[in-house]
């Protein structure tokens, strides 16, 4: 009886909860669904009526074309998909090492870097920018060239993907584990690469999609290192339409769905990586 | 081996944290050394000659009263858009962490927002609270209905809106790893002892989840307080200039009014501030996750 | 779960592989074409972006030329972008920049071009400190726009603007316009670039003397509330948003759909300038739309006669990270753009700009253009004051008039506002 009455009251709640999420889920989601609609219409129909699902000079596919078209889309893709990757594991290495040996030696260095890596993460990056052209354009000119963003890119998610490291080996990862290895032989980059790596697979994930997408997105620092057209990145690309005065939303429409479509599969992806890491790695 | 000694700890730092000293000094320390050397000339973000002047730019900083009101108005925005951020990210957390169905379908779906950068999320924020949603109240209220952007309250209602919206998903993503890493014995085992679902939540999971309250709350009072490209692309300080962040303020006082060294000198005030509240914040969290 | 990791590392394998050999090709393109010169332009006038891109295709085939065209981004100052530019030592060959920034950046960056032959053909170059530094892309002047096909409509006449100088005979109108159906006639931009830099900014211009007028106000000598031409203006605006269609939302009224209203002669008039064209052409605009002064009651002719001028400026840079040939190549650029039919075509047709220089034909130019050309030819033009201080804009436009727009402040309380602004203003040195 109680289990049966437990087993309902589970259904309903779960029922609850379903509609709870549906409705926030709507919510959630309504900036993209105008996007989806209106991509499909011309200017003039979008200025007139928005939430229309068809305008009076009917249904287009031409925004798409067009955009790819002015994006150049398959070479600022294809710029954007190096940099992101290449930063993106970057990150997540040094970062997972530096994280490693703070959270596992109280030395003096390590709380100092920790601290000054805490700090800078709310340095605003306004206050940074002007210092970092003139000092890499001006004075070393190596601006212009992909590997120069990567680093930059490197440099400023360090901080944060540190920070995300150190609060998951400090309570993840048992450090009787680690003794036991030690008395095994193993040294500690073997312990760090063989054990402790592979537990902190949920903790990659999430640094690898909230980093990806990070560099995926970002404008202001790309802009400033990649001069160059033939550099552009998704966003930089993307902008060259806000640029205009008359903004063409149709094409924008259409530019937003292509720049943010990668990166949706890419998210579907490791969000099944995510599940199937935390539970492999759950076994504590 | 020997552990203490000096040439292994050196070995040990530059093998584990060389490189990222080496990228984290280049990328972040050097420029922001310069940048604290630039607030200390009367450069005007355009012309060769940077003459210096001493502390004139944090005077001038302090006796900005557009600064201080506009900080005065991030703290309130910041306070309420942090709450909300992580009360609804909890929620889903938990909710998307139960076992009902199609969890995982709702993970992703919460996390989309996410995957628009800023620019590009103010934009179609703007276009539905002007357009959408004018046209859908219009619809319903008949007459002409005021957009939320265009008052003043409502223009800073309409920011927080956008901040939760956006760093909700971001944030459930760090509880939901929380939630997963409580063992569902331990769960099980209040059960038995009688804990109802809202009982083990406060008592059990609350506590074991505190790492992931702090960097959560760290990360959105920090960002909220920074907040700039979606206040630029979605209200850009209208109307009035009313809805003019702190962030927004140091910019413009950088490089449209160009005054780049009392700019300069604001944003390093913020950074100032941002970093106490949040190393308070930090300091709190971690001395309750001790105790717990 | 081995063979995803495995994966991953693969991608990031390759990824790095592949930097490797894109930083490579980063740095060589820069200089690739051989024989060749390449430039670069910065473009300012963002809405001709598409056509400046195809224009410089078409060069490189005349000339050899190669022309780079970049977008200024519009979210931040041009004039900060071209700091941004100088300080990583990577500049713009040819900068096209807003009149104020010529006279700050001129002095260090701009290179001498008072030898070339346009230098004659042109009034609206500017000059600093003996150094022709501005070679002006286009005129522009601000004033009302009508749609004379949505006036006739209702009135059944033709409309002539010179009926309604006056703030009297222009109300009159707009009360007719009204009684004929025409709920609310006006339409009014709440950016602040168009209520502080284009509508008040009027104030300053149309004084007898405006340098005068502004250092009263820099040093809080002017009594603003009691002067003319403050409130002729103002009685216009008054008017202006007692007609504005968008009336109790009015500092949210969206540009696209004011600019539409206004193609499609939803409403009769809207303040702006011949740059909306680029805009309203976007829409199912009806033909008879033109430009006229904006209204008032004033004896000082200022009612017959557009504000602007020389709009947008190049500048060719001085520096060392520009080579001899690079600049000549650039000279020659501007050579053609004022001297060569193609050029001429390119101003006039491809870009419906109202060219600043007396040698090029400019009939072919959309209706707004040929209002200011035609005030321009008639000497009818008041012209731009380009030294306001920087946040001028920002603070006269957003904090006061928009407010004053929305109606939630009185005439006397702006007047206050703005001596109060001008009294902490930083001047512009000049």
């Amino acid at each position: 009886m109680d289990n049966e009455k437990a087993a309902r009251n589970k259904n309903i709640k779960h029922a609850i909860m379903i509609i709870v999420l549906a409705i926030l889920f709507v919510a959630f989601i309504f900036p993209f669904i105008m996007v989806l609609i209106n991509v499909f219409k011309v200017k003039a129909d979008i200025t007139a009526n928005p939430i229309a699902l068809i305008g009076k000079h009917g249904f287009t596919l031409d925004n798409f074309p067009n955009a790819v078209k002015k994006m150049n889309f398959f070479k600022v893709f294809g710029n954007s998909l190096i940099i992101t990757i290449s930063s993106t594991v970057g990150t997540i290495l040094l970062s997972s090492m530096t994280a490693y040996l703070i959270v596992r030696n109280n030395w003096k260095a390590n709380k100092i870097l920790f601290v000054l890596m805490i700090a800078s993460m709310v340095i605003p990056f306004q206050v940074l920018m002007v210092p970092l052209v003139s000092l890499y354009g001006g004075i070393f000119g190596i601006l212009n060239h992909r590997i120069t963003l990567i680093f930059m890119h490197i440099g400023f998610s360090l901080s944060m993907a540190t920070f995300m490291f150190h609060g998951s080996i400090h309570t993840n990862v048992p450090i009787s584990l680690e003794e036991a290895a030690t008395i095994d032989g193993c040294n500690k980059w073997q312990i760090f690469s063989q054990i402790v790596f592979p537990i902190l697979k949920p903790t990659i994930a999430t640094v690898a999609i909230i980093d990806a997408m990070a560099f995926w997105n970002d404008y202001l620092l790309p802009s400033l290192v990649l001069g160059r057209k033939e550099l552009y990145t998704i966003p930089i690309a993307t902008k060259v339409f806000y640029g205009q005065f008359s903004t063409d939303t149709g094409l924008i429409m259409a530019a937003l769905l292509l720049a943010m479509l990668p990166i949706l599969v890419l998210y579907i992806f490791l969000q099944r990586f995510i599940v199937e890491g935390i539970t492999a790695g759950a076994v504590k | 081996m020997k552990t203490n000694t000096i040439s292994y700890k050196i070995k040990q730092y530059l093998l584990f944290a060389g490189v990222s000293t080496v990228i984290f000094t280049c990328v972040v320390i050097i420029p922001f050394i310069y940048g604290l050397y630039l607030t200390m000339t009367s450069w005007d973000g355009v012309s060769r000659s940077k003459p210096f002047v001493g502390i004139d730019n944090y005077i001038s900083a302090f006796s900005d009263s557009g600064y201080w009101v506009s900080l005065g108005r991030t703290f309130i925005y910041s306070a309420i858009a942090v709450v909300l951020v992580n009360a609804v990210a909890f929620i889903i957390a938990y909710m998307v962490t139960s076992g009902i169905k199609g969890q995982n379908f709702f993970r992703a779906g919460f996390f989309i927002p996410n995957l628009l950068g800023g620019i590009v999320l103010g934009y179609v924020w703007k276009f539905v609270f002007n357009k959408a949603f004018v046209e859908l109240a219009g619809a319903i209220a008949s007459g002409n209905v005021k957009s939320l952007l265009a008052t003043e309250n409502g223009a800073i209602a309409a920011l927080i809106i956008v901040s939760v919206w956006q760093y909700a998903g971001y944030m459930m993503l760090i509880y939901v790893a929380g939630f997963m890493s409580v063992s569902e014995d331990v769960i099980e085992a209040a059960k038995i002892d009688g804990c109802t679902g809202t009982q083990s939540i406060i008592h059990i999971s609350i506590p074991l989840m505190t790492a992931s309250f702090v960097q959560c709350l760290f990360l959105t009072i920090t960002r909220c307080f920074m907040v700039y490209d979606v206040n630029l692309s979605l209200t850009n300080g209208d109307p009035y200039g009313s809805s003019a962040l702190a962030a927004m303020h140091v910019y413009n006082q950088a490089f449209v009014n160009k005054n780049y060294g009392t700019g300069q000198a604001e944003a390093l005030i913020l950074f100032v501030i941002c970093a106490i509240v949040g190393g308070i914040q930090v300091y709190v969290g971690k001395k309750g996750e001790v105790q717990a | 779960m081995k063979k995803r990791l495995l994966s991953l590392v693969m991608i990031a394998a390759m990824s790095a592989s592949l930097v490797a050999c894109g930083g490579s090709d980063g740095a060589s393109d820069g200089s690739s074409n051989g024989s060749g010169v390449s430039i670069t332009i910065l473009n300012s006038k963002t809405e001709i972006q598409t056509q400046f891109e195809e224009m410089a295709e078409e060069y490189e085939k005349a000339t050899g030329v190669h022309v780079e065209v970049y977008n200024a981004d519009t979210d931040t100052t041009v004039a900060s972008q071209v700091a941004t530019k100088y300080a990583s030592n990577d500049p713009y060959t040819i900068n096209m920049v807003d009149a104020k920034d010529v006279y700050s950046l001129a002095d260090d960056y701009a290179y001498d071009l008072s030898n070339e032959d346009w230098a004659s053909h042109t009034t609206a170059a500017i000059t600093v400190n003996g150094k022709l530094a501005g070679f002006p892309v286009c005129v522009e002047a601000r004033g009302i726009l009508y749609n004379a096909d949505a006036i006739k409509n209702i009135t059944g006449k033709d409309f002539d603007p010179a009926s309604v100088s006056t703030l009297d005979d222009f109300t009159a109108l707009l009360e007719e316009l009204k009684a004929g159906g025409m709920e609310a006639p006006v339409g009014l931009l709440s950016e602040y670039w168009s209520l502080g830099g284009h509508y008040f900014s009027q104030v300053y211009e149309e004084q007898p003397d405006p340098d005068a007028f502004v250092n009263s106000l820099l040093a809080g000598e002017e009594d603003l509330a009691s002067n003319a031409k403050f409130n002729e203006l103002m009685d216009s605006f008054d008017t202006l948003v007692k007609y504005n269609y968008a009336r109790g939302s009015a500092s949210n009224a969206d540009r696209e759909e004011t600019s539409m209203k206004l193609a499609e002669g939803d409403i009769a008039f809207m303040f702006g300038g011949n740059w909306d064209w680029s805009v309203i052409n976007q829409y199912d605009y009806t033909e008879n739309l033109g430009m006229m002064p904006v209204p008032q009651n004033t004896t000082d002719g200022s009612n017959e006669k557009l504000v602007g001028g020389g709009s947008k400026f190049f500048f060719v840079d001085n520096s060392d990270s520009t080579t001899d040939e690079q600049r000549q190549a650039a000279l020659d650029f501007l050579n053609w753009l004022v001297f060569d039919a193609e050029g001429n075509s390119f101003l006039t047709e491809d870009c419906a700009l109202v060219p600043a220089f007396d040698n090029i034909d400019s009939s072919a130019l959309d209706p707004l253009s040929l209002s200011v050309k035609k005030y321009a030819d008639e000497g009818k033009l008041i012209p731009n004051y380009n030294y306001l201080p920087d946040d001028q804009m920002t603070v006269v436009g957003q904090e006061i008039m928009q407010k004053y727009l929305d109606e939630a402040m009185t005439r006397d309380e702006v007047a206050k506002a703005v001596v109060d602004y001008f009294k902490t203003a930083t001047p512009i040195e000049h």
